[in-house]
């Protein structure tokens, strides 16, 4: 495992993505409609300018995405004393994971995660 | 390098993220201000621990970890000040559309 | 240890409360048995009876001032529970997420006022105050309400920013977050600047002169019950951190210091009373006379000495127990103006009773325990060597008489119809409690400051 491997990975991906791509090409069928060329394109027509106030609730998503990501962070240290300290670790995380786990079964059951 | 030079760029960030707060007017953006602020203390933190680590290593095996394991804790807090502050600002926003905090003076007789 | 893990474990269960039981009564009554197991298992650790083998690592240590402290700001929650919990329900729709976040800032101060690290304090500090910036925005509709919660919340977490800066360079000058440090003759300059970023922030905590201008604001703008609970138990909180920190971090670099909290004291006793005098509103008046008490705490900070450490205890004690009286009544009234207080002698004469007895306490005459506190606090700065210092707070204690007897004026000396409404009779009962503790406390403090030894 040197260099070599990093070149070989960076290949692989280049050609899984390039295969992906040409097998779309082939095997593409040819239809055109308007909705095809316009941004964010997911199927359904786009009816306003996107400059549109957005929904307040979905910031909501976003700040919950926040709070559980970064707290994930305090798992980096964990993981580099957990061969030491052994079992004890693995129950402290748990507990940890557990407290992180009453928050999002908070916001749950509060409906903050419902798509409006 | 010496630390002299870490102490003095984040003294910097620290002093830039001081002057937003005091000057600028919009809540966001007073609120960047604050995460710089934050995140000035997390490079100075930094650059101690490696300090103390160099300096004790020989006495001490894991000198300076301390430091680094209070970054995250700053980190982390700072996450959910942000919640708690975006989620105020969002409120605010819906009473009053605007974010800006000079529009708040009606709590002055 | 008891204390941190029952008020942690409450506020989780309290999050859940509203999705279990389906009615506010018992909520609010769930709420009450959890407050009192948590005192319980306090006073049993008080008792040498520690529930919890937890390793801190020295990282919190729980010596009997943090515990007699986390009881006395826990027996003041259930006084607060018992007066205007009925009140905190009506601020909005989540009525059990105010009890849960209440349980949440009492975790923060058992560990802002047990900690053995810097880590641990600022931990605490943000624990105690991210549920405050919450609470205070809780009236979501009001405007002024939005406005002092985004205004608590950016002065607060600007005087975060100073207290780690200040952590940092301490930090880099000690090479360790545990407190008790050992200098030599020259004194590092990165220690004294992170001591006086330290200072300066704590003083933002507690709202000390001339960091105080957000008080008012905040104070006046936040849900009456929220400003209860605020300018009392958590005031008191930030006290105890301020103590321990400047008594454990920084004791044995007193000199450097010394003048300059003194000056931060007298300053804070001149504004708070002075511009007190001039409020027309009760609750701005309540306000600012929190800050001016924040002057007196400070004066226990000052001196450092055992006077000063009973003293603070029974100064966060009597001064919690009469503005929660004063504050549970305020809540009640339709007019929170001075005139609004008007003939309330002739209408409620129980009720007028027994805030003069607050007013009293808080005003520092003797019998109350407010006389004592100020008392204790005074010998303390005689002794720590500053006559001037003392003279100038009773100068100060004399120009507050006179903006708590315009409130007694207004109740028995003026016609008008003050109109207040939800009395029950228990709630008058909870009340004559709280003024009888008051008055107890004034003529036998060791009942309180006794537990400090045995």
């Amino acid at each position: 495992m040197g260099p070599i491997s990093l070149i070989a990975l960076t290949l692989a991906a280049l050609l899984f993505s390039a295969g992906g791509i040409l097998v779309g090409k082939l095997f593409n069928k040819g239809s055109k409609n308007l909705q095809k060329g316009e941004a964010y394109e997911c199927g359904i027509p786009t009816k306003t300018s996107p400059w549109h106030q957005f929904n307040v609730g979905y910031y909501l998503f976003a700040l919950l995405f926040l709070i559980f990501d970064v707290e994930l962070v305090f798992l980096y240290p964990w993981a580099v004393v957990v061969k030491k300290v052994g079992v004890t670790a693995l129950v402290e995380i748990m507990v940890f994971i557990f407290i992180l786990f009453m928050g999002f079964l908070y916001a749950h059951k509060k409906g903050a995660l419902k798509w409006m | 390098m010496p630390i002299n030079y870490y102490i003095f760029l984040s003294l910097t960030l620290f002093v830039i993220g001081i002057i937003g707060v005091l000057t600028r007017r919009n809540a966001i953006i007073i609120f960047m201000c604050i995460e710089l602020m934050l995140n000035a203390v997390n490079l100075l933190l930094v650059a101690f621990s490696k300090m103390h680590y160099v300096t004790n290593v020989s006495k001490v095996t894991n000198a300076g970890s301390d430091g680094q394991l209070f970054v995250f804790f700053i980190m982390v807090v700072a996450a959910a000040e942000v919640a708690v502050g975006l989620s105020i600002i969002v409120m605010l926003f819906r009473n009053t559309h605007s974010v800006d905090v000079n529009f708040l003076n009606r709590l002055k007789h | 240890m008891n204390a941190l893990i029952f008020s942690a474990v409450s506020g989780v269960i309290m999050m859940f409360s509203s999705f279990l039981l389906n009615n506010k009564n018992s909520v609010r009554v769930l709420a009450h048995v959890l407050l009192l197991a948590t005192i319980i298992a306090n006073i049993f650790e008080l008792r040498g009876i520690s529930f919890f083998h937890i390793d801190t690592r020295g990282m919190l240590e729980f010596d009997r001032f943090a515990l007699l402290f986390t009881l006395v700001a826990n027996v003041c929650t259930f006084a607060f529970f018992l007066l205007s919990s009925r009140d905190l329900e009506k601020i909005g729709n989540h009525y059990s997420d105010y009890f849960s976040l209440l349980f949440f800032i009492l975790a923060g101060i058992v560990v802002s006022s047990s900690f053995k690290s810097l880590l641990m304090l600022f931990l605490g500090i943000e624990i105690l105050s991210i549920p405050l910036y919450i609470l205070t925005g809780s009236d979501k509709r009001n405007l002024k309400s939005n406005e002092a919660s985004l205004k608590y919340f950016l002065m607060g977490s600007f005087s975060t920013g100073l207290m780690l800066m200040g952590i940092a360079l301490i930090y880099g000058a000690t090479g360790t977050f545990q407190t008790g440090i050992t200098v030599a003759e020259k004194v590092p300059v990165l220690l004294i600047t992170g001591m006086m970023l330290l200072l300066f922030s704590m003083s933002f905590k507690v709202s000390a002169a001339p960091f105080h201008f957000w008080t008012p604001d905040v104070y006046d703008g936040a849900p009456t019950v929220v400003t209860s609970f605020m300018a009392t138990v958590v005031k008191a909180a930030g006290f105890i951190a301020f103590m321990r920190l400047f008594a454990e971090e920084f004791g044995s670099i007193r000199p450097e210091w010394k003048l300059l909290v003194g000056i931060v004291a007298a300053v804070t006793l001149f504004i708070g009373n002075i511009t007190a005098v001039f409020q027309q509103s009760v609750k701005r008046m309540l306000a600012y006379s929190s800050i001016s008490q924040a002057g007196f705490m400070m004066l226990a900070i000052y001196s450092l000495s055992n006077d000063a450490k009973e003293g603070l205890i029974l100064y966060a004690a009597a001064y919690s127990l009469a503005t929660i009286g004063i504050f549970a009544v305020l809540v009640r009234m339709k007019d929170y103006t001075f005139e609004g207080f008007n003939g309330f002698a002739k209408q409620q004469p129980f009720l007028a009773g027994i805030l003069v007895v607050f007013l009293l306490s808080l005003a520092g005459i003797p019998l109350t325990a407010g006389f004592l506190s100020k008392f204790y606090m005074l010998k303390a700065t005689i002794d720590g060597g500053s006559l001037a210092l003392a003279i100038f707070a009773v100068l100060m204690a004399a120009v507050s008489v006179y903006y708590y007897f315009r409130l007694i004026q207004s109740m028995y000396f003026k016609t008008g119809n003050a109109t207040i409404s939800g009395t029950t009779t228990g709630f008058k009962y909870t009340l004559a409690a709280l003024a009888g503790i008051t008055i107890l406390l004034g003529i036998f403090p060791n009942l309180l400051t006794n537990w400090l030894y045995f």
